[in-house]
């Protein structure tokens, strides 16, 4: 392989890579705070994608109860967005409210949550197919882009290393939010709220947090970020029916686990090493890679690679 | 009864083979192991029963395939799965609680990108025109049944058992199980590979049944799906996962039969058979709210012998 191929293939599974981590930044801002994996995710993300989608006043296909329909507005793609982020953010306040509270409240078995999540999270993607159809969605390059080139020379004229302008968006945005969300966490008092809640709900309690708001902020946070990875995957590839969070939703369980379940530094460096290495992976076997490497960190490691063991206490 | 049977044949024989499935998980989980294995060892069975009856033993194109012959198929599609189990059980049992749940997961997806790289599992196409040993498919019942009534009879001597004593054990508190003399990876191996060879017998004769085998056969919603049976149907004895599995499995068709029902205003008709899969997902939600026990809990069998109160339930474990 030589050294351009090498530089254009890093390059596409950093960027893949990247949107692993803040995907799964969402499952694991959830799991550090209630110990408790949200299956919903994987709607929120899809849902995020096709808020995005509508927001940008682009119509529906010919199937579903909106068929042809569109929103009086067009806001532009990063308006869009981040609308369709806060949107998705909101949907997930709402999930909390309707599958976790109320089993929370009665210290239910983690298993009933796993199962009501999912429950929701059947009938959000069927939702979606009920009003919109099954079909697939891409948005408009030219809006997404807005004048900018389809693609760039990260090299010289002679010996060019031309990355898809829409890679360096999705790196780019991935940094950011990255970036928000740990100066956020570690740098802010609702931050320094949601650790000392993940450390320990009964007693930050005590100390005089609301520790309910600080979990209806988590889930918001989680949904924000899990609502902007959708449309940053549906704009790499296409959001490709209801179903697309679903594969994606799984993968995103493998990073968190490879990182180590609630760490947010882990999640990146999971991201990353998935992403990488599903991109040097030979096609066929690409979907395997992911669930390779779980089992072998499980077996090998199971506090993931940069988690710490528990000590099981009697 | 005729007309009934012709539509309805499918589901029942459907119906009696996911109990079996939800069974197939209740078993490592009567060792306190939550495995989402089942979807994987069912797969496996499948490919098993269709691999052997489109390459072994052919039979003329509408003639009917010997009964024996799927027998012998359920045979090896199990011994392969207890095999397969034991290979992947013995290091993944070492797991706990959600751990295991996703390593298991890993299992199930690591099986389907197999098969859909094998040119003997058919890749994306898949394996068709599988040969049917019955005339219609209300008549699958004939195994179908009696394999279920054993199951149940087997998990219901299970449980009585030394052995089944070992998984309670197991489940309340492996620590002191161990202390007792209970070897936690002996049972945990046992338990789970039991439940793996209940699924490949499953995934073989459903093959037959479906007349195709594909990858889209066990995934991780049929994962999710069977776990569902489970926790609805009620975790804690072996009743509730076939009640489960029969309820929830019989729940879309019976849907779409209510929206046929006359005097519907048609957008309840349009969301009954459109978006069935949209009640169905809210029904599971809601079933964990208001059944956090599920629908059959031991308590339902102790108050009946005892005509008293039951002691109140344990208490849920805090995390």
């Amino acid at each position: 392989m030589n050294t351009t191929l090498f530089l254009q293939q890093m390059i596409n599974g950093v960027s893949l890579g990247m949107v692993y981590a803040i995907f799964a930044l969402g499952y694991t801002l959830v799991f550090s705070i209630l110990g408790i994996i949200n299956f919903a995710h994987s709607a929120v993300f899809t849902i995020g994608a096709y808020f995005t989608y509508a927001l940008m006043g682009l119509a529906w296909g010919f199937n579903g109860l909106l068929a042809q329909q569109k929103l009086p507005l067009e806001l532009p793609f990063v308006a869009a967005l981040l609308l369709g982020g806060v949107l998705a953010g909101l949907l997930a306040v709402a999930l909390e409210r309707l599958a976790f509270k109320p089993l929370r409240e009665r210290s239910a078995d983690p298993l009933l949550t796993l199962v009501s999540s999912l429950g929701l999270a059947v009938a959000l993607v069927n939702i979606i197919q009920f009003l919109v159809g099954a079909e697939a969605y891409s948005y408009p390059s030219q809006r997404v882009l807005s004048g900018l080139p389809p693609s760039i020379n990260l090299a010289t004229a002679e010996a060019p290393l031309i990355i898809p302008t829409v890679r360096v968006i999705i790196i780019i945005a991935s940094l950011v939010i990255l970036a928000l969300l740990v100066l956020l966490i570690n740098a802010t008092k609702v931050g320094k709220a949601m650790r000392a809640v993940a450390e320990d709900t009964t007693t930050a309690s005590l100390l005089g947090i609301n520790t309910d708001r600080i979990i209806l902020f988590t889930f918001f946070l989680s949904g924000l970020v899990g609502g902007i990875a959708g449309t940053l995957v549906g704009l790499s590839v296409t959001i490709t029916g209801p179903y697309f969070g679903i594969s994606f939703g799984l993968k995103g369980l493998a990073v968190i686990v490879l990182g180590g379940l609630g760490n947010i530094p882990g999640a990146v460096v999971g991201g990353l090493v998935i992403g990488i290495a599903e991109t040097f992976a030979p096609s066929s076997l690409k979907d395997a890679v992911a669930f390779v490497i779980l089992f072998l960190i499980l077996l090998a490691r199971p506090q993931g690679l940069l988690g710490k063991a528990i000590i099981q206490k009697v | 009864m005729e007309g009934f049977i012709a539509t309805y044949g499918f589901l029942i024989v459907t119906m009696t083979l996911q109990a079996m499935l939800a069974l197939s998980l209740y078993l490592p989980l009567m060792a306190g192991q939550l495995s989402l294995a089942t979807p994987g060892f069912y797969a496996l069975g499948g490919f098993v029963a269709a691999v052997m009856s489109k390459n072994i033993f052919v039979v003329a194109n509408g003639e009917l395939y010997p009964l024996p012959v799927v027998f012998v198929e359920m045979a090896v599609a199990a011994v392969l799965c207890a095999g397969v189990a034991l290979l992947v059980g013995l290091p993944a049992l070492r797991l706990r609680g959600i751990y295991l749940a996703l390593a298991t997961i890993a299992f199930v997806e690591v099986v389907r990108v197999v098969a859909l790289n094998l040119p003997i599992t058919g890749q994306a196409v898949g394996i068709f025109g599988i040969p049917q040993p019955f005339r219609s498919s209300f008549d699958y019942l004939i195994v179908s049944l009696p394999m279920l009534l054993l199951s149940i009879f087997f998990v219901y001597r299970l449980e009585r058992s030394r052995v089944g004593r070992a998984f309670a054990a197991l489940r309340e508190d492996e620590l002191a199980a161990a202390a007792m003399g209970v070897s936690p990876t002996r049972y945990k191996v046992l338990a789970f590979v039991m439940g793996a060879v209940l699924a490949g017998m499953v995934g073989a004769l459903n093959a037959h049944l479906l007349n195709t085998w594909n990858t889209r056969q066990g995934t991780f919603d049929a994962a999710i799906l069977i776990l569902a049976y489970v926790i609805i149907g009620g975790s804690r004895t072996f009743l509730g996962p076939v009640l489960g599995a029969m309820l929830l499995s019989a729940l879309p068709e019976v849907l779409r039969a209510a929206a046929g029902l006359p005097g519907l205003a048609p957008f309840i008709a349009q969301l009954l058979t459109d978006g069935r899969l949209i009640l169905y997902g809210l029904l599971i939600a809601l079933g964990t709210l208001f059944f956090p026990q599920g629908l059959i809990t031991p308590d339902l069998f102790r108050r009946r012998r005892a005509r008293r109160k039951a002691a109140p339930a344990a208490p849920v474990e805090a995390a």
